[in-house]
C-alpha cells in the first residue's frame, strides 16, 4: 500500500499483538488499558479514509506550536480500536480543540481535571453506529467508545499529557478515558445542536468542550415545563457554589421522558434556555452553606453570579434511553476559560 | 512470525524554540518575575526578589502578573519585560 511507506513514525518489531501491547503499556503510550497494535497497514487504512497524507497537519496546539499531523492521529485512533470511517471523527474533534477558544494547553494541564467532551452530530453518527440512546453517556457502541479514546490517547502521547507531569489533574475523572456523546437527532423534535451553532443542516460536526463529569438529575413527578427544568437549574446552581461558580458553557442532556413532556407544552430548545438563563443564578452568601465562607465575606452577600451570560452558551443535547426521568448538566472545566467549538466534520463550511 | 508497529508520538517537530544562553551572573542585572496569578506565587516570589537583591546583588527587579492563571501570558506583558536580562516565571497553586 503506497501510504505504509510514507510514514514517518518509528518503527519497532515485536513478537505479536500481545507483546505489542506490552510494550506499549511499558513506554507510557496507554490510558493502562491495552491497544490495538498500529501497523503500518491499519494506520494507512485509516489515512486512506480520512483522505489526508501521513505529514498533513490536522491542528496546531498553540500554545507550544505543536503541530498535529493526519499520520499522529491515525496511529492513535488505531490504538483506541477506532475504524477507519471512525477516524475523521477524530480528526474533527482535534482540529476543534486546537482552536483558541478551546484552551487545550490549560484545560489539560490544569489542576481541575477536565476531560474533552464529544458530541456527534448528523448523518456520520447513523453511518458508523453512533449510539445516542441506551446509556448514551457510557457503552454500547464502539464508535463512541473509540473515538472518545482516541483523543485522549492523542492528548497522553502526542502532547505529553500524562499524570504528574504536564497533566497536573488532582482527580481528573472517567471521562478521560472516553468521552463521546452523540445526539439522538431521529427521536427528538428539536434542532441539532450543531445546526443551531451554525452548521448546516445535514453537514456532520462535533462540537468539544473541556468538561467535567456529567451530573445526574431525577425528576419523574412532574409534567410541567418549568418544575422540571428546575430540577436542572438546581444541580446548575450546586455546581456554581460547590465547584466553580464562573459562567460559562454547560452541556445538558436531556432524556425523551422529558423531552416528551417539554415538547408536549410547545418548549423547544431556545425556551429551556431562556429558563436555565433566568433560574442558574446564586448570591454570593449562598457560598456560606457550602463551606467557602472565607471567599463569601470577600463580597457583597446579596450579589447575583448567573451560570450563562447569554441563553445561548446553555448547550442542549437530545440523547439517552427511552424510559427514566434521567438528565444530566455537565460543567464547563473553568467557566469561560475554555469555550465550546463546533466544526463540521469532513467538510469546510467557512470556504 | 512477528509485526510492526509504529510509535503513537509526536518524535518529529519542527525547531520552534531554542534556549536561551545562561547569565553568566546576576549581580547588577533587570530580572523579571512573572506571577502566573494563583494565591501563593506571591509570598514565592516575594522571597525570591529577596533572595536575588541580597544574595546574588541583582540590579533592577520587574514584578508582573499574568491576567489569566489557565493562559499564556500575552504578548504586550512579554513585551513590556523583553527589555531584562533574565526572567523567571513561577507557578503557585
Amino acid at each position: 500500500m503506497a501510504i505504509a511507506t510514507e510514514l514517518h513514525a518509528r518503527r519497532y518489531e515485536v513478537d505479536d499483538a500481545l507483546a505489542a501491547n506490552e510494550l506499549f503499556q511499558r513506554n507510557g503510550w496507554t490510558d493502562g488499558l491495552p491497544i490495538v497494535p498500529p501497523t503500518p497497514e491499519l494506520v494507512g487504512a485509516a489515512l486512506e479514509w480520512l483522505g489526508l497524507a501521513p505529514d498533513e497537519i490536522v491542528g496546531i496546539e498553540p500554545v507550544r506550536g505543536i503541530a498535529i499531523t493526519a499520520e499522529v492521529v491515525a496511529i492513535n485512533a488505531v490504538m483506541a480500536g477506532c475504524l477507519p470511517s471512525f477516524v475523521p471523527v477524530v480528526a474533527a474533534a482535534i482540529a476543534a480543540m486546537c482552536e483558541e477558544p478551546y484552551l487545550l494547553h490549560g484545560s489539560s494541564a490544569s489542576t481541575g481535571g477536565s476531560a474533552p467532551l464529544i458530541i456527534v452530530n448528523g448523518p456520520i453518527r447513523q453511518e458508523i453506529g453512533m449510539h445516542a440512546s441506551h446509556n448514551a453517556l457510557a457503552n454500547g457502541s464502539r464508535a463512541n467508545a473509540t473515538i472518545g479514546r482516541a483523543v485522549r490517547l492523542l492528548l497522553i502521547n502526542a502532547l505529553g499529557c500524562r499524570p504528574g507531569t504536564l497533566d497536573q489533574s488532582t482527580l481528573g475523572h472517567p471521562g478521560k478515558y472516553t468521552y463521546c456523546l452523540a445526539e439522538d437527532e431521529e427521536h427528538s423534535p428539536w434542532t441539532p445542536l450543531a445546526q443551531e451553532r451554525g452548521i448546516p443542516a445535514g453537514t456532520s460536526a462535533v462540537t468539544v468542550l473541556a468538561a467535567e463529569a456529567p451530573r445526574q438529575i431525577m425528576n419523574e413527578w412532574t409534567e410541567d415545563p418549568e418544575e422540571l427544568l428546575e430540577t436542572y437549574a438546581a444541580e446548575i446552581r450546586a455546581n456554581m457554589l460547590h465547584y466553580s461558580i464562573w459562567p460559562g458553557n454547560y452541556v445538558i442532556v436531556i432524556p425523551k421522558q422529558h423531552r416528551d413532556i417539554l415538547a408536549a407544552a410547545g418548549w423547544g430548545k431556545r425556551a429551556v434556555r431562556e429558563y436555565l438563563y433566568r433560574r442558574a443564578r446564586v448570591r454570593r452568601g449562598d457560598w456560606h452553606a457550602a463551606g467557602k465562607s472565607a471567599i463569601a465575606r470577600r463580597g457583597d452577600p446579596a450579589q447575583e453570579y448567573a451560570a450563562f451570560e447569554t441563553p445561548d452558551d446553555a448547550l442542549i443535547v437530545a440523547a439517552g434511553g427511552p424510559a427514566g426521568g434521567f438528565g444530566a448538566i455537565i460543567p464547563p472545566w473553568l467557566g469561560n476559560r475554555g469555550r465550546a467549538v463546533t466544526r463540521a466534520i469532513g467538510a469546510c463550511v467557512e470556504c | 512470525m512477528s509485526i510492526v508497529v509504529l510509535d503513537p508520538t509526536l518524535a518529529y517537530q519542527p525547531p520552534a524554540a531554542r534556549l536561551a544562553p545562561r547569565l553568566p551572573e546576576i549581580a547588577g542585572r533587570t530580572i523579571a518575575l512573572l506571577d502566573n496569578g494563583k494565591k501563593n506565587v506571591a509570598p514565592f516570589l516575594d522571597a525570591v526578589e529577596a533572595l536575588l537583591r541580597e544574595r546574588y546583588g541583582a540590579g533592577e527587579i520587574i514584578r508582573a502578573r499574568k491576567p489569566n492563571q489557565n493562559a499564556p501570558a500575552p504578548p504586550e506583558l512579554i513585551a513590556a519585560l523583553a527589555h531584562a536580562d533574565a526572567a523567571l516565571s513561577a507557578v503557585g497553586d
